[in-house]
């Protein structure tokens, strides 16, 4: 690809993925992966279709589809595919609870191990989209354990790519986008609250830049943005 | 008294099926190696790092019950950097430490098979204080297991049962002694029959989290503290100091 920096997106076909793809364009190539057919991404983006609840095989196609394209290194890895279900423990049922971990957690897991070369040939930085629920979420056990896992892994990566590869985790407070209805849950009147997932991807774009190891957008990033004039 | 013990084979396991059975209690023991069965111990295996060996588990654990007591023991680690060690490792890692605990929390849950009054423990790591460079994966399934421990608290309450999740440092195990680094003193680590003392008696007390022993509670107070200093330190004890790759 031309002399911009490579930025991987997983699941930057919809919400805030899609979002910070679309204020990443400009500036970087962009891998985008998904598991639709790529309709409606930024033009020049490299769509790899790729579903992540099969995390062996996902991190191979995407793998080979990078080797295909010629990019051998990347500025960021941002790994934001998410999914959950809204569930309280005993309404999880195994096949749930092991979409959710695989999609989440050990997806991410197997991502930044195939592709931590390209991000140490890029002096690049390993992104990870946690969640707010990564404390604890009575309602949606299971994903808040995933979240809880890639706040882990970030702590501990970090600490060993010191000087190396940079590790960053950014926990997104409530965003409007489809994961609710899709996770079965319908936040009523208080969608209003949420922040627009253009709003958020901002936030997100922000944190980036200033590489704070981990930073979570709820109220103080809604009061800059209050005083800012910018739209939450 | 009944009790569901995982990983019941070795380390803590087989201390906690020691006490319960010598307290007058039944165990069902789970574990990968066949454990010799009889009287009060009813043993069961299946590999619980294998989605299907746990499926074909599921029905068996609910036929054995309903338990009084259950603690989700098993785990392994992967030491050595990130990138070094097989992504089969960290699979196996990922379902037997987190994965499988929950579906069978899920699946007790489901069944009525957690008497009214039960204690489940889930047993994290020290590491869910401290970080653990040079076992990132491992310290991410205990993350994930200790909030899967505090998500489900307050529904598993409304049932009358008790969730305690234990963040333990090192204990003298095999296990440990593969995994820690060169010159590691093993007179530091906790004895498992101590540990395993103390988490029955915390759980019975109805202690939410138990930090067991001298060395967690520095270990849990350093991270509360001085999170990035703690990992800091961690990395040059650890990470290091590790000579070799384990998994
Ligand atoms: N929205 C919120 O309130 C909120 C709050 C905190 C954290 N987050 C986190 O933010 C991230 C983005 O979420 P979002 O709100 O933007 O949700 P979204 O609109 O539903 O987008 C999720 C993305 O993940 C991808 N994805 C889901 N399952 C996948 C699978 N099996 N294989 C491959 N890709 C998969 C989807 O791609 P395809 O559908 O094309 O496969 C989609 O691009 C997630 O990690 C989420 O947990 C969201």
């Amino acid at each position: 690809m031309n002399g911009m920096p490579t930025a991987l997106i997983t699941g930057g076909t919809s919400g805030i993925g899609l979002a910070l793809a679309q204020r990443l364009a400009g500036g970087h190539c962009l891998v985008l992966t998904g598991r639709g057919d790529g309709a409606g991404l930024p033009v020049d983006a490299l769509f790899v279709k790729a579903d992540l609840s099969r995390p062996e095989e996902a991190v191979e196609t995407v793998a080979s589809a990078l080797r295909s394209a010629g990019v051998s290194s990347l500025s960021k890895l941002i790994l934001n595919a998410g999914t959950g279900t809204y569930a309280q423990a005993d309404a999880e049922d195994a096949a749930t609870i092991r979409r959710t971990l695989d999609v989440n957690l050990v997806a991410s897991v197997l991502m930044a191990h195939r592709l931590a070369p390209l991000l140490e040939e890029g002096r690049g930085r390993l992104v990870l989209i946690g969640s707010v629920a990564h404390r604890g979420s009575a309602n949606m056990p299971s994903y808040a354990a995933s979240k809880a896992g890639l706040t882990g892994l970030a702590r501990s990566l970090r600490a060993e790519w010191d000087g190396r590869i940079g590790v960053q985790i950014i926990h997104p407070g409530p965003t409007r986008t489809p994961m609710h209805e899709k996770a079965g849950y319908d936040p009523g009147g208080l969608e209003k609250m949420f922040f627009s997932a253009d709003a958020m991807a901002d936030e997100v774009a922000r944190l980036m830049e200033t590489g704070r190891p981990g930073a979570t957008v709820i109220f103080g990033a809604r009061i800059r943005r209050l005083l800012t004039g910018k739209p939450s | 008294m009944k009790a569901l013990v995982t990983g019941a084979a070795a380390g803590l396991g087989a201390a906690l099926v020691q006490q319960f059975l010598s307290s007058g209690g039944a165990v069902v023991a789970i574990d990968r190696d066949e454990l010799q069965g009889g009287g009060r111990l009813v043993p069961l295996v299946a590999d619980l790092s294998d989605r299907d060996s746990v499926d074909a588990l599921l029905p068996r654990i609910v036929e054995a019950g309903p338990y009084d007591f259950v603690v989700h023991n098993a785990g392994v680690s992967a030491t050595g950097p990130f990138e070094q060690i097989p992504p089969q490792a960290y699979r196996r890692l990922l379902t037997l430490n987190t994965e499988t605990p929950m579906v069978m929390t899920a699946e007790l849950l489901r069944s009525g098979s957690l008497s009214k009054g039960a204690h489940v423990v889930f047993i994290s790591s020290l590491s869910h204080a401290t970080g653990y460079p040079g076992a990132a994966v491992y310290a991410a399934s205990k993350d994930a297991l200790a909030v899967y421990a505090k998500s489900v608290r307050a529904q598993m309450k409304k049932r009358g049962v008790h969730v305690t999740t234990v963040f333990p440092g090192p204990v003298r195990t095999a296990h440990a002694e593969r995994h820690a680094p060169a010159g590691a003193r093993a007179d530091q680590r906790m004895e498992p029959k101590d540990l395993a003392a103390r988490i029955i008696a915390a759980a019975r007390r109805r202690k939410k989290v138990l930090y067991p022993g001298p060395q967690a509670r520095i270990g849990h107070i350093a991270g509360l503290l001085a999170p990035r200093l703690t990992t800091r330190m961690m990395r040059r004890i650890i990470f290091e100091k590790l000579d070799r790759t384990v998994y």
